[in-house]
C-alpha cells in the first residue's frame, strides 16, 4: 500500500524520448511516484480539468511544444482555482532568459535544462526526488 | 523615404530571420541530438556487459560525436551572438586582466609565460568581457597546439596614441603558410579533431569580437618555428 503516500506526477511533454528519459530516470532513481503523461498544454488541461488523471500534486513540464507551450499552459494554470496551487519544474532545453523569467514569475518551483547526458538528468531527476519527499511528508 | 522604408522593413526582415536560425539552432536541431545520445547510453546499459571491445569502441566514438556536434553548435551560436552578449562597457586595468589570464590558461599545462607589459595607461573603460575572452583565447590556443614538453608563452604590450598592441608568441609547432588565412575560419582545425581535443570555433569568435571593436588581427610565424598572434585593441570604445 506504499503507492498510497506517493504524489502524483504528471509529466507535459512532447517528445517521445525525453517521456522515455524521464522513465528511465525515475526507475533508475527507485522512484515509484505514479506517472502521467501528456503531450502538450491541450491534453495536460484536459486531462485535469476532466479529471481523466488524478489530481496530481507536481507537474513537469516542457517549454517548447506544439498547441499549447508550456508558458501558455502555466498561464491558465494559475489562473485556475482548482490548479494553482501544484508545484511545477519547467524541464526544458531553453536556455534562454526570457523563458526562465516568464516562467519564474508564473511562480514555478524549478527551472532544469536538459542536460546532453543522461547521467547527469539522473542527478538532476535524484534532487528532485528530494523535494517530492518532503511534499510527501506534508501530504501525509 | 520611400526606399528608406524598403530598406528598414528588409533589415527587420533579416533579424527576424536570424532569431529564428539561432533559436532553431539552440532548441530545435538540440532535442534529436540529446535524443541520439540518451538512446546511446540506454542500448549500452541494455546490452549489459559488452564483452566484443570494437562494440565498447564504437559506443564511445558515437557519444564523442554527439558531444563534438553539441560543442559546434554551441560555438556557432556564441558567434552568431559575439555583438549582442556580453556587451557591458566597465574600467579594466591591463596588466591585472593579463595575469587573470595567465592564471586561468595555465591550468595544469606547465606552461611559462614572459610578460613584457610596456604601456604607460594602465586602464581602460571598454567591453571588459570581449577583451578577455580574445586574450583568453589566444593563451589557450598557445598552449592548446603546443607539442613541445618546454612550453614558452611570450606575452607582449605596447601602445600608441589610440591602439593597444598585443603580441602573443609561442615556441609551439607553427601554422603552415597555406592554411593561414582558413585557421579565422568556423570549425577549421589544422590537425584532425580526434589529436587535439578542439571545437575550431575559438580563432573565429576572436577575430569576430577584434573586427567589431575595431581593431585588427594576424598572424605570423615566430624565428624559432612557433607563431605570434598580433592584435590591436582601440583605446575609446566606439560601440
Amino acid at each position: 500500500m506504499i503507492n498510497d503516500k506517493l504524489v502524483n506526477i504528471l509529466l507535459v511533454e512532447d517528445d517521445e524520448v525525453d517521456v522515455m528519459n524521464v522513465k528511465r530516470a525515475f526507475s533508475k532513481n527507485n522512484i515509484k511516484n505514479p506517472l502521467f503523461v501528456a503531450g502538450n498544454g491541450v491534453e495536460a488541461l484536459e486531462m485535469l480539468e476532466n479529471n481523466i488523471v488524478p489530481l496530481p500534486k507536481i507537474i513537469i513540464l516542457d517549454i517548447n511544444m506544439p498547441k499549447m507551450n508550456g508558458i501558455e499552459f502555466l498561464k491558465v494554470m494559475r489562473a485556475d482555482e482548482k490548479l494553482k496551487n501544484i508545484s511545477v519544474f519547467v524541464m526544458t532545453t531553453s536556455n534562454e532568459d526570457s523563458d526562465k523569467i516568464k516562467a519564474y514569475n508564473l511562480n514555478v518551483a524549478g527551472y532544469i535544462l536538459k542536460p546532453l547526458s543522461f547521467e547527469k538528468f539522473l542527478s538532476s531527476v535524484a534532487t528532485l526526488k528530494n523535494f517530492w519527499q518532503l511534499c510527501e511528508l506534508e501530504h501525509n | 523615404m520611400e526606399s528608406e522604408k524598403n530598406y528598414l522593413e528588409e533589415l527587420n526582415a533579416l533579424k527576424k530571420e536570424y532569431e529564428e536560425f539561432v533559436y532553431i539552432v539552440s532548441h530545435d536541431l538540440k532535442s534529436p541530438m540529446r535524443a541520439i545520445n540518451n538512446i546511446t547510453t540506454w542500448i549500452e546499459e541494455d546490452l549489459e556487459n559488452i564483452e566484443d571491445k570494437g562494440v565498447l569502441e564504437n559506443f564511445g566514438l558515437l557519444k564523442n560525436r554527439v558531444v563534438r556536434l553539441e560543442n559546434m553548435m554551441n560555438s556557432l551560436l556564441e558567434l552568431s551572438r559575439v555583438s549582442r552578449f556580453e556587451m557591458e562597457v566597465y574600467e579594466v586595468n591591463i596588466p591585472h586582466l593579463i595575469n587573470e589570464c595567465v592564471e586561468m590558461a595555465i591550468g595544469n599545462s606547465g606552461a611559462n609565460f614572459h610578460l613584457d607589459i610596456a604601456i604607460e595607461s594602465e586602464t581602460i573603460t571598454t567591453l571588459g568581457k570581449k577583451l578577455q575572452k580574445v586574450i583568453l583565447s589566444l593563451f589557450d590556443n598557445a598552449i592548446r597546439f603546443h607539442d613541445k614538453e618546454k612550453k614558452d608563452i611570450f606575452v607582449a604590450i605596447k601602445e600608441t596614441r589610440d591602439y593597444f598592441e598585443f603580441s602573443v608568441r609561442d615556441n609551439g609547432p607553427g601554422i603552415p603558410d597555406d592554411v593561414k588565412e582558413k585557421i579565422f575560419s568556423i570549425f577549421y582545425t589544422v590537425n584532425s579533431k580526434d589529436r587535439v581535443h578542439t571545437t575550431g570555433a575559438g580563432l573565429a569568435i576572436t577575430a569576430k569580437i577584434i573586427k567589431m571593436v575595431g581593431g585588427t588581427l594576424s598572424c605570423f610565424d615566430a624565428k624559432d618555428g612557433g607563431s605570434i598572434f598580433e592584435f590591436t585593441w582601440p583605446k575609446v570604445t566606439l560601440i
